[in-house]
């Protein structure tokens, strides 16, 4: 066998330390169950086995949509011990309607090129219509919790399967991630097993990783914070993760610092609005015996990072252990395998106050005299293997100190999205130089990521696209067609944007209003979307740009700046 | 049984209109418009204060649906 494929390093580590913890699968309430390597990877190659017998064959595309169990890691390693490629998807939200979700899968479907799913028997209902139309790339439905796999017999080799691994070589493709995105819309990113063994050697060096980490994570599996993070860097480093539902999570973030203290975990990654929300909205007599003194780094990513967010976090949890050289920050994304730069362990990341006015003229300058200043807080030091610069519109590189887009290139860099050659040429140039919408600056060989370039919202850690909330809303009754934009605001609680929609309507009265508002609310929900705030505003109220079409920027500006009576929310 | 009363908390504390949405045993939260994860946590605190009572967060996760956080009220108030 190929001694450089992922699977080998797993299979590695069964040699090495076969009783070694490998996950611990987290559920609030309950005693956690307990995947040794030896029983992770026996377990996974009898998954493999059936797999490889129902016909899924090397290189294919094998969607995951499954709840939290704790099946769906021996699933996932069997399916690329059998040389497929495992891709996970968002397991779908109730109120998400199975229109909607089955459009996802197909635009999906058309990029990634689905070739199996594996999924619930609840789910059936929802995804076979998408699986019986007849451009579906999917050849079968599986239900893996239903596979027998007691019935396997490991004992014996399997001769084609050991074919099949020695033939790896780590240029091949391993996984697909998604970019973050809106759901059909979100870009395929195909790694190698190189790119993810040399991401994890270089981002574990620079986090100073010992076998004495252990890492518990909420993160759900399909973002590449929760899936290269803390999925593949313990498995490939031999260490212990312990995985959360997100669903729970969501509903009592409490259990992440009860996890955390129960199996004295040493490292967490969170988007920047889970320290509000964690800050705001536990309790501390839910805590109680928490401890939270066995971390070394909460490392916040996937969200331009906010100091005002680590201070929050660190008042409510300084009692039960938080310190601030446990704040520690990152910059990544799928399309480098994850991290591009991460802060040094043991020292929170530096703050930069600067000139606000100066920076949105796109110049770092410190503030002198009486002017309006921001806070910026460094993502930290380009790590090894990863190169950045700044460029201006035309891609040219800017001075030091000036704001501008962040390239970057990355010995774990993806090849291109999957079938998609248009949107690669985009944002991929002839020296491989990937770029990557979101603006900020270095300063002192640190990168600050200030905003991005085009109107996507953040929205906890999505991404989500005003087009598609608008799409959903233009064609709502009492709505204007083409009167309605959508934009992120800043929510200061939650150290998050929120999703906030102007539309204009010809209706007056407060009731109808009210009601008009809640059939937006739910219009969202139709799209697993949560539009925050609500403006509704009479007929030719919104700002034109130029192209004749509503500004966001303009109409945006005019709701948050001025106290306009003709506007009801 | 949803009571008048739980819906009217619910209600309020997300600006809807008691007629303009549907509140039955097997709704589940994100069903209820502007219920979503960030304000779930303005939900519960709404109906604690209302009903003078104080959940434990697992007693919430255990809820599947808005029929079982009424039986937990029940089990409080009772």
């Amino acid at each position: 066998m190929n001694n450089k494929s992922l699977w080998s390093v797993w299979t590695n580590h069964v040699e090495n330390k076969p009783e070694g913890t490998a996950i611990v699968h987290w559920v609030a309430g309950e005693e956690p169950f307990v995947w040794t390597y030896k029983n992770l990877l026996d377990t996974a190659e009898k998954f493999s086995r059936i797999v490889f017998e129902k016909g899924v064959k090397q290189g294919e595309v094998c969607a995951i949509i499954i709840k939290h169990n704790p099946l769906f890691y021996p699933l996932y390693l069997g399916i690329s011990g059998a040389g497929a490629l495992p891709a996970i998807l968002a397991y779908p939200n109730p109120r998400l309607h199975p229109d909607k979700f089955r459009q996802g899968l197909a635009g999906m479907s058309q990029r990634s090129g689905l070739d199996h799913i594996f999924t619930q028997r609840e789910m059936e209902p929802v995804i076979k219509p998408f699986f019986e139309q007849e451009k579906s790339t999917v050849k079968d439905l599986l239900f893996p919790f239903e596979f027998d796999i007691d019935s396997v017999d490991t004992v014996i080799q399997h001769e084609k399967l050991d074919k099949i691994r020695s033939k790896v070589n780590d240029d091949q493709p391993v996984l697909l991630q998604h970019s973050s995105g809106t759901t059909g819309l979100q870009k395929p990113v195909v790694l190698s097993h190189k790119a993810i063994r040399q991401h994890v050697d270089y981002l574990g060096k620079n986090l100073k990783l010992s076998p004495n980490d252990k890492i518990a994570s909420w993160l759900p599996l399909y973002h590449d914070m929760g899936l290269i993070a803390c999925f593949h860097l313990p498995l490939v480093f031999g260490i212990p993760t312990v995985q959360l539902d997100p669903f729970e999570w969501v509903i009592a973030p409490d259990i992440l610092l009860d996890a955390v203290s129960k199996e004295r975990a040493t490292l967490t990654w969170l988007p920047n609005f889970a320290y509000n929300l964690m800050a705001e909205k536990v309790r501390f007599d839910d805590l109680e015996d928490v401890s939270l003194a066995s971390l070394r780094a909460i490392i916040n990513c996937s969200e331009p990072v906010r100091a005002e967010s680590f201070n929050k976090f660190s008042s409510a949890f300084t009692a039960i252990g938080i310190k601030d050289e446990m704040f520690s920050a990152s910059y990544g994304m799928a399309e480098t395998t994850f991290a591009v730069t991460q802060t040094e362990p043991g020292k929170r990341p530096h703050e930069l106050v600067v000139d606000r006015g100066k920076l949105s003229q796109g110049r770092v300058e410190l503030p002198e005299g009486d002017v309006v200043t921001r806070t910026c807080v460094s993502s930290g030091n380009i790590i090894e293997g990863c190169n950045v610069k700044i460029v201006d519109f035309d891609r040219r590189e800017v001075n030091a100190e000036s704001v501008g887009e962040i390239a970057v290139k990355s010995v774990s860099m993806f090849d291109g999205y999957r079938n998609y050659p248009e949107k690669t040429a985009e944002v991929l140039d002839d020296d491989s130089w990937f770029y990557t919408g979101d603006y900020g600056f270095m300063y002192n060989d640190e990168l600050y990521v200030i905003g991005r370039k085009k109107d996507i919202i953040i929205v906890a850690g999505k991404n989500v696209y005003p087009e598609d909330v608008e799409d959903a809303l233009n064609k709502m009754e009492n709505i204007i067609p083409g009167r309605v934009i959508a934009f992120g605001e800043e929510d200061n609680v939650l150290g998050t944007e929120q999703i906030s929609v102007v539309a204009e309507t010809k209706l007056n009265d407060n009731n109808d209003l009210k009601t008009l508002k809640t059939n937006i609310i739910k219009a969202g929900m139709g799209i697993d979307v949560n539009i925050h705030s609500i403006y509704l505003v009479p007929p030719r109220w919104l700002i034109k740009s130029s192209a004749g079409k509503p500004s966001r920027k303009a109409n945006k500006e005019r709701i948050i700046n001025k106290n306009d009576k003709s506007v009801w929310s | 049984m949803i009571t008048d009363r739980l819906k009217k908390v619910i209600c309020e504390t997300l600006d809807l209109r008691l007629d303009d949405v549907e509140i039955q045993d097997e709704t589940v939260a994100n069903q209820v418009p502007g219920w979503d994860s960030l304000n779930h946590v303005n939900v519960i605190t709404a109906i604690e204060k209302d009903y003078n009572v104080r959940f434990k967060s697992i007693e919430i996760l255990k809820c599947q649906n808005i029929g079982d956080l009424q039986n937990l009220v029940n089990s409080k108030v009772g």
